[in-house]
């Protein structure tokens, strides 16, 4: 065994040039997988680590402002409770620093007890009195850090802290920032009685019980007006949806380049073993065995890979660090630090596996077969098949490609896997794009929407170009049985389908007064299904009962919604306020019956699909894909260069009579086209299918379960894909036929 | 096909070999010469150089009124692919494609047909069951066959055999040099690199390498 492991260590001495060519392979395929594991790792688990760090109460009440002592009195009668703090929060508090103003700032009161959010830099709160704590968001965009001033609510105050809170997506993702100051500074700001609270912190002594904890609470809230919960895990969940699509995004960008690296390994480790194929026929001849051979050559590519695998996937982490903290940031999560070092070790040792593996394989293959035969350097594929393909430049290299039919395959799926999420991030780009536009892909079929009385409907109804105008009324509520989630109830003069028409999954649309269409994230909350009954609590106080008809998908509130009809919503609710909904005649200018609205004297405005707040949201997301898609592209080219730079290695005598017998640099380029179009058609088709039938189901699924988000992407935009791999392929292919033509045809004609 | 004072040298500083040094050498169409010498001794460097296939260190080679020296690979490649036919010891045929295609490849590299032409030379040299036939199922000999009608069908005006009939039996070799003889005769130069004395023989001249330089 020692003499055949001297044998592959003198290898690596005397060929240092080769060894460094596959550790320039492993170090990019690490750095791809360092890259992925370090964004999918730190998003999987940021909630979890802010929220410990945060001590993130396993509850938030928030209602209208009450004594201190009644709340009190209502949460010591609850089970469950470890320990409870009490805050008085200003909701659109005005705040600003030189240029730089918000007005939808919440500044906390807050009082002794537990926290709930993490200090990041500075100190916490004394207890002096114009001491403030602000969110890391506001922080970061504006600048602050202790010691700046802050003026909030016409007081200045001196920032001491900066803390961070998961209990939402961060300023200025989220309309406004938060604030903490001492309680009794902000009641005052307030004009508040003293003692008045209106948020309470609950932690829970078992979070598994939570559920008796919450319905306790709801028998306890007699007289609590505008009582709202929030869950810990209603908040991971939303987090979560927000930072789902990109984990499930860059767990399969991680996989495709585990994929490619482990196949790309494989397969020069296949090219090396041939090229060594007398050398293992003569470690066998003179009395090694297979597994001595075998275990010399693992090991040899072990030591490649360790270094190569460490520096790459450290390469890889340095490169995503930087995105990565700024979109946890805006999640308001932490970053990993040491605990990503447990994940990237792993990586680490899959690599090595991998390559130990892919060098393990074929050698056992050549090692195991009678030593006369290797000695001779008989080919390990075997003898070529009849092959019915064209015999020009490019149906050879097709036939090049065909004899490594495992290889082109395996290529060919790895690209298309790539294909696959490119394609997946062009359909979501284009969906983000229709969502910020395009109010018919959240189900708004009208495009117009009127700040007026329901009376002003018949007038705008006879205005041109408009097809039918209705009032709409939309309201939060409250769910009465368990009053800890809140969501909107929207209700249409007329028939809600014919303006607002989110796709029905299950049951039947309302028919009557006392019924209700419930979005799927609603139905999920509540185990809603059609037949059972839904309970609200309208902002008044009195309790509304509507029996579920079915289940629709829709996008907006994260699907928690709900249709009824108008009557029983007005007659609880007298004065609730509402627009006007306006349908447009096809072909319509939407442009021009906003002049006839103005022009009757109304203010109309344009219906968007997303809120002002998810349009930030989907900016960071979009930015995000192109980065990835980016990378994807590139690993496209990589796969096909590889494989192309392998054909050339394994075939240099092939290639070296083409040029022997009067073969261009443009014919050998065509030759090598011809295997990487075969591949890039393959991977095209391979891709859109999978992307199709696989990719997209489960990203839409995983992005936002609620609704039946369209991410299949379109034929065209399949097309611009084959077209971007043909550029990429005559690309790759031009790239190694300048490596082939470099070299003398005398030297490749030699090679064996 | 004309060279003057070719010099070739492989490695560099003390490790460096003069393997041509100065070689003048002038074949005329409708002439077979035969070039011998001991194993290392330049035969197979020379014949690559005229060929086009690698660049002399110094001195001319002119082959169908083209100079080689100086020229753009483009331009050793066009002189290939028109001018020269290489028939080599290891046949050099690929695997992928059948005795037809072989010998079509340069004709399809040159931008032509030549299916007529290959057809002709296949059935010329009895080689048409070999021709639909992968090389790997073919013997020697045939395949040695096939690889000079693939370095006839350009009509090339020069033919550079490198040790033809290293790889055969005495038989298949007989066979292989009466067709080599059979090209000179219709007009064309060819120049045999062989260390048999034997093959030597059908030659109109034999020239052997020495020390770098050719000797009668």
């Amino acid at each position: 065994m020692r003499a055949v492991l001297i044998h592959a260590l003198g290898r690596l001495r005397t060929r240092p040039g080769r060894a460094l060519l596959a550790a320039g392979g492993i170090f990019a395929a690490a750095a791809m997988l360092g890259a992925g594991t370090t964004v999918a790792y730190s998003l999987a688990t940021g909630f979890d680590r802010a929220a410990d760090a945060a001590d993130l109460a396993d509850v938030v009440a928030r209602f209208e402002p009450l004594s201190l002592s009644s709340v009190q009195a209502r949460t010591h009668a609850l089970p469950n409770v470890e320990s409870v703090s009490f805050r008085l929060e200003l909701a659109g508090t005005h705040i600003h620093i030189g240029e730089r103003w918000n007005g939808h700032a919440k500044l906390q009161g807050v009082r002794d007890g537990r926290r709930g959010y993490a200090i990041v830099a500075g100190r916490d709160l004394s207890g002096a009195p114009l001491e403030i704590v602000v969110e890391r968001g506001l922080a970061r965009e504006w600048g602050l850090g202790p010691g700046s001033f802050l003026e909030a609510g016409l007081t200045v105050f001196r920032v001491v802290g900066v803390a961070v809170t998961p209990d939402t997506v961060a300023f200025p993702l989220a309309n406004g920032p938060r604030l903490y100051a001492p309680y009794e500074t902000v009641r005052e700001l307030a004009g508040a009685a003293p003692g008045t609270v209106n948020l309470a912190l609950l932690w829970a002594s078992d979070p598994a019980r939570l559920d008796v904890t919450l319905a306790q609470a709801r028998a306890a809230s007699f007289g609590v007006e505008q009582l709202r919960f929030v869950t810990r895990d209603g908040i991971e969940t939303l987090l979560g949806q927000a930072a789902g699509i990109v984990i499930a995004l860059l767990v399969a960008f991680s996989l495709v380049a585990l994929a490619t690296a482990g196949l790309m390994l494989a397969a020069s480790s296949a090219a090396e073993v041939q090229r060594r194929l007398s050398a293992i026929g003569l470690l066998r001849t003179v009395g090694a065995s297979p597994r001595q051979v075998t275990a010399a050559y693992a090991l040899e590519a072990a030591l490649v890979a360790a270094p190569a695998g460490a520096l790459g996937l450290a390469a890889g982490t340095l490169l995503v660090t930087g995105p990565s903290t700024r979109l946890l940031e805006a999640l308001n999560e932490l970053s990993p630090g040491a605990s990503l070092l447990a994940p990237l070790a792993l990586c680490l040792v899959g690599i090595v596996s991998v390559v130990a593996g892919a060098a393990a394989l074929p050698t056992w293959r050549a090692a195991s077969r009678p030593a006369l035969a290797s000695l001779a350097g008989a080919d390990l594929v075997g003898t070529s098949r009849r092959s019915p393909l064209p015999a020009g430049t490019l149906g050879l290299g097709l036939r090049l490609a065909v004899s490594r039919p495992l290889r082109t395959a395996g290529t060919a799926i790895v690209l298309a896997s790539s294909v696959s999420v490119i394609l997946l991030m062009l359909a979501l780009a284009s969906l983000l794009g229709r969502l910020q536009s395009d109010p018919e892909t959240v189900g708004k079929r009208y495009r117009i929407e009127v700040s007026a009385p329901p009376a002003v409907a018949n007038e705008l109804r006879r205005l041109p170009g408009v097809a039918g105008a209705q009032p709409r009324f939309e309201v939060q509520v409250a769910d009465s049985f368990s009053l800890g989630q809140s969501f909107s109830v929207i209700a249409f003069g007329g028939e809600h389908t014919r303006y607002e028409a989110p796709p029905l999954v299950a049951g039947r649309r309302i028919r009557s007064d006392d019924e209700v269409e419930v979005g799927v994230g609603l139905a999920d909350a509540l185990s809603l299904s059609p037949g059972s009954t839904l309970a609200v609590l309208v902002p008044s106080g009195r309790e509304l009962r509507f029996r579920v008809a079915g289940t629709v998908s829709a996008l907006q509130d994260e699907g928690r919604v709900a249709y009824v009809r108008p009557a029983r919503l007005l007659a609880a609710e007298p004065f609730l306020s509402s627009t006007i909904a306006v349908l447009l005649d096809p072909g319509a200018s939407r442009e021009a019956v906003e002049g006839e609205i103005l022009q009757a004297g109304y203010y109309p405005a344009p219906v968007r699909g997303a809120t002002v707040r998810d349009r930030g949201f989907l900016r960071v997301l979009a930015a995000l894909l192109q980065t990835v898609a980016l990378v994807n592209g590139l690993v496209c080219l990589y796969v096909l260069v590889q494989m192309l730079a392998l054909t050339a290695q394994e075939r240099r005598r092939a290639l070296g009579i083409v040029r022997a017998l009067g073969g261009s640099r443009w014919q050998v380029t065509r030759l090598l086209a011809g295997g990487a179009l075969a591949v890039a058609a393959l991977a095209s088709v391979g891709g859109f299918a999978l992307q199709r039938f696989v990719v997209a189901p489960a990203a839409a699924d995983l992005a936002a379960s609620y609704v039946s988000l369209p991410l299949q992407a379109s034929a065209m935009q399949a097309l611009l894909v084959a077209a971007a791999l043909v550029v990429l392929a005559f690309a790759a292919s031009t790239w190694v036929a300048r490596g082939v033509a470099r070299e003398p045809v005398v030297r490749a004609l030699s090679a064996e | 096909m004309h060279a003057r004072g070719v010099v070739k040298t492989f490695g560099s500083g003390r490790a460096s070999r003069r393997v041509l040094d100065g070689v003048d050498l002038d074949v005329p169409p409708g002439e077979l010469l035969a070039l011998v010498g001991r194993s290392g001794s330049g035969k197979s460097t020379l014949l690559h150089l005229l060929g086009g296939l690698d660049r002399a260190d110094s001195g001319t080679i002119e082959v169908a009124g083209v100079t080689l020296t100086g020229e753009s690979e483009a331009t050793l490649t066009r002189l290939r692919r028109r001018s020269v036919g290489f028939v080599f010891q290891s046949f050099h045929l690929l695997p992928e494609l059948d005795g037809l295609e072989n010998v079509l490849l340069p004709a399809r590299l040159a931008g032509g047909n030549g299916t007529s032409r290959a057809r002709r030379l296949i059935s010329e040299l009895e080689l048409d069951e070999a021709s639909r036939r992968l090389p790997d199922t073919l013997s020697g000999g045939e395949q040695q066959r096939l690889a000079i009608a693939r370095a006839l069908v350009n009509d090339p005006r020069l033919v550079l055999a490198d040790e033809p009939t290293g790889n055969l039996d005495a038989e298949s070799a007989a066979v292989v040099l009466r067709l080599l003889r059979g090209i000179a005769d219709e007009g064309r130069a060819v120049v045999l690199v062989t260390h048999d004395r034997e093959a030597a023989s059908i030659a109109d001249r034999v020239l052997e390498l020495r020390e770098g330089r050719l000797a009668a």
